[in-house]
C-alpha cells in the first residue's frame, strides 16, 4: 500500500463470515474522494489482487437498474454493499440486470464473471474493469 | 382447488399437528424413498403459513448460519420465503427416512464448487442417511424442491405472470442458441410468447442446476432445448398432446443429449415448473445408443444392447405433493395444482 493517503478513500476489507465462495469483503469508506488502489483477499483461492473501486456514479447507475429490474421504490436502501440474493434478485433478474449494465455503458459481460457478481459494488466494479479494457 | 387448510394455533412449547395426534416434539411424518423410476416434488406455499409461533419453531430447525443469512434479508416476505426454503429443504430430506428419526437439525449441507447445495454426511453417519438427491427453487410465493434417491435432478419455478425487463427477442439473442430464437420470433402473440420465454428459461435452469453446474459454468447459448412435438407438428401437422422436451449440445455438431429427462409443469395455478432428472442415476452427457453399440459383437451381446436401451429410456413418474412441514401433506398429482404443460 503507498503511503500517502491525503485525498484519497481508503477502503479497509474485512473477511466475510458466512460465505463460504469467493465472497466480496465488507468496504469502509474513511474519506471520500478519488477512489485508490486496495488490495482484496478472495475467501476460498488465497489470491490478492490489486483493483480499483469503481467511481461512485457507476456504483449509483448500477442502484438505479438494480431497482428498476426487482422494482424497488426509488427511495429504497441500495448500496454498493447490497447483495443481489439479500435484495431478493433470483438467477433471472441477475441476468436482467447485467443484460441492462451492458446496455447502459455499451460492455459485453461473460456469463462466466456473473458467479462473481454478488453485490452491487461487484458489477460497479467489473463494469469499470470492461469499460477500461475496450479503452473507452 | 379447494383446500381444507387452517392456520393451525400452535402453543410455544409443543408441536399440535392435528387434534387427534399427541403433541410431541419436532414430529416428522416419514416417507418413502422415490424408486429408481421416480421423482418427487414437494411444494410450499408461504402464504398459507400464517402462524406466527410456527414460524418460530422453524427458525429453530435452522443452523446458525442459516439463520443469519435469512437476517441478512431485506424484507419481510422475502424473509419468510428464505426461511421457509430452508425449513422445506431439511424437513423433506429428514422425511426419507432409510433407518431411524433423523433430526431435521442434524443435516449439515455444502455447496459444490459452482454453488449448488448439497448434503454433506460425517463417516458415522453412514447408517441414518437417506440416499436422496435434491434441488430446490423459490420465488417470493412459492417454494419448491425435488428429491429422487440417486439421480442427478434440477428444480427451477417461476410465476406465470412474470413481467420480462428487457426485450424478450433481444434477451434471447443474448443469451439463448438461434433455434430458440426462432422459436420465440414465430409467436405472435406477446403474452404467449413472454410465457414461452418463461418456460424455456425454467427449463434451461433446471437443466444446469442438475448438471450441478449454474448458468456461469454452462452459458445457455451452448445448447438447445425443443419440444419434440413442436417439431413434428412443423413438419407434418400432427402433434401428440404430451410433448416430449429435448436437450441438444451446440457444439458444432447438435448430439442429442438423451439422458435428461424434462417435466414441465403449471403448478399450484400460479408457476411454472420445469424439473430435469438424469434417467436411471446416469450423469448424461452421452448419448446411450452410442454406448450400446460399441458394446458387443455376438447376437446375444445385440440383445444385450436392446435391454440396456429400454432401461435407459424408461420414463421416470413425477409426484407432486404440497406440504406444510409439522403441519401436514396433500398429493397434488393429477389434479389441476400439477398439470403438465405444452411447449
Amino acid at each position: 500500500m503507498a503511503s500517502s493517503v491525503a485525498g484519497a478513500s481508503i477502503c479497509i476489507k474485512s473477511a466475510s463470515q458466512t460465505s463460504n465462495r469467493t465472497s466480496r469483503l465488507r468496504s469502509v469508506s474513511l474519506l471520500n474522494s478519488k477512489t485508490f488502489p486496495f488490495l482484496i483477499s478472495y475467501k476460498g483461492s488465497y489470491r490478492l489482487q490489486i483493483c480499483c473501486a469503481a467511481k461512485p456514479e457507476t456504483v449509483g447507475k448500477v442502484c438505479e437498474i438494480v431497482k428498476k429490474q426487482l422494482a424497488l421504490p426509488d427511495d429504497s436502501d441500495v448500496t454498493g454493499e447490497s447483495k443481489f440474493a439479500a435484495l431478493g434478485a433470483d438467477s433471472l433478474d441477475t441476468v436482467e440486470i447485467v443484460m441492462g449494465l451492458e446496455e447502459e455503458f455499451g460492455i459485453s459481460v461473460e456469463e462466466e464473471s456473473a458467479q462473481s457478481i454478488l453485490t452491487v459494488q461487484d458489477a460497479a466494479d467489473l463494469i469499470e474493469k470492461l469499460i477500461e479494457k475496450n479503452g473507452h | 382447488m379447494n383446500l381444507l387448510w387452517r392456520t393451525v394455533r400452535i402453543p410455544m412449547n409443543t408441536f399440535c399437528l392435528h387434534r387427534t395426534f399427541a403433541a410431541s416434539a419436532l414430529h416428522l411424518a416419514p416417507v418413502q424413498l422415490p424408486s429408481r423410476a421416480e421423482s418427487h416434488l414437494w411444494y410450499l406455499v408461504p402464504d398459507e403459513v400464517k402462524s406466527v409461533s410456527l414460524l418460530g419453531q422453524y427458525s429453530e430447525i435452522l443452523s446458525p448460519c442459516e439463520n443469519e443469512y435469512v437476517a441478512c434479508i431485506r424484507g419481510e416476505q422475502l424473509k419468510k420465503t428464505a426461511l421457509l426454503a430452508r425449513v422445506l429443504v431439511r424437513t423433506t430430506i429428514a422425511r426419507y427416512q432409510t433407518d431411524g428419526y433423523i433430526d431435521p437439525r442434524s443435516l449439515k449441507f455444502r455447496k459444490n464448487i459452482h454453488g449448488k447445495p448439497e448434503l454433506e454426511w460425517d463417516n458415522d453417519d453412514s447408517g441414518s442417511r437417506p440416499p436422496v438427491q435434491f434441488n430446490i427453487s423459490h420465488t417470493a410465493s412459492l417454494i419448491a424442491c425435488g428429491v429422487t434417491s440417486s439421480s442427478p435432478i434440477g428444480v427451477d419455478i417461476e410465476k406465470k405472470d412474470r413481467k420480462i425487463q428487457n426485450n424478450i427477442i433481444s434477451f434471447a439473442r443474448r443469451y439463448f442458441t438461434p433455434n430458440e430464437v426462432e422459436r420465440l420470433s414465430s409467436i405472435s402473440d406477446l403474452n404467449v410468447q413472454r410465457q414461452h420465454f418463461l418456460k424455456l428459461w425454467t427449463l434451461k435452469e433446471a437443466y444446469v442446476k442438475a448438471l450441478g453446474k449454474g448458468i456461469s459454468a454452462l452459458p445457455f447459448s451452448t445448447f438447445t432445448i425443443k419440444s419434440r412435438n413442436f417439431e413434428k407438428k412443423e413438419l407434418n401437422g400432427s402433434g401428440d398432446s404430451d410433448p416430449e422436451i429435448t436437450v441438444e449440445s451446440v457444439d458444432g455438431q447438435r448430439s442429442l443429449l438423451s439422458n435428461w429427462q424434462f417435466t414441465l409443469l403449471e403448478l399450484a395455478g400460479t408457476h411454472f415448473a420445469a424439473v430435469c432428472v438424469a434417467r436411471d442415476g446416469s450423469m448424461g452427457g452421452k448419448n446411450m445408443f452410442n454406448f450400446g453399440l460399441g458394446y458387443g459383437k455376438h447376437f446375444t451381446g445385440l440383445k444385450s444392447i436392446l435391454t440396456v436401451s429400454d432401461k435407459c429410456f424408461t420414463p421416470k413418474k413425477l409426484t407432486v405433493m404440497k406440504t406444510i412441514p409439522f403441519v401436514g401433506d396433500e398429493s397434488m398429482s393429477g389434479t389441476d395444482a400439477a398439470i403438465v404443460c405444452g411447449f
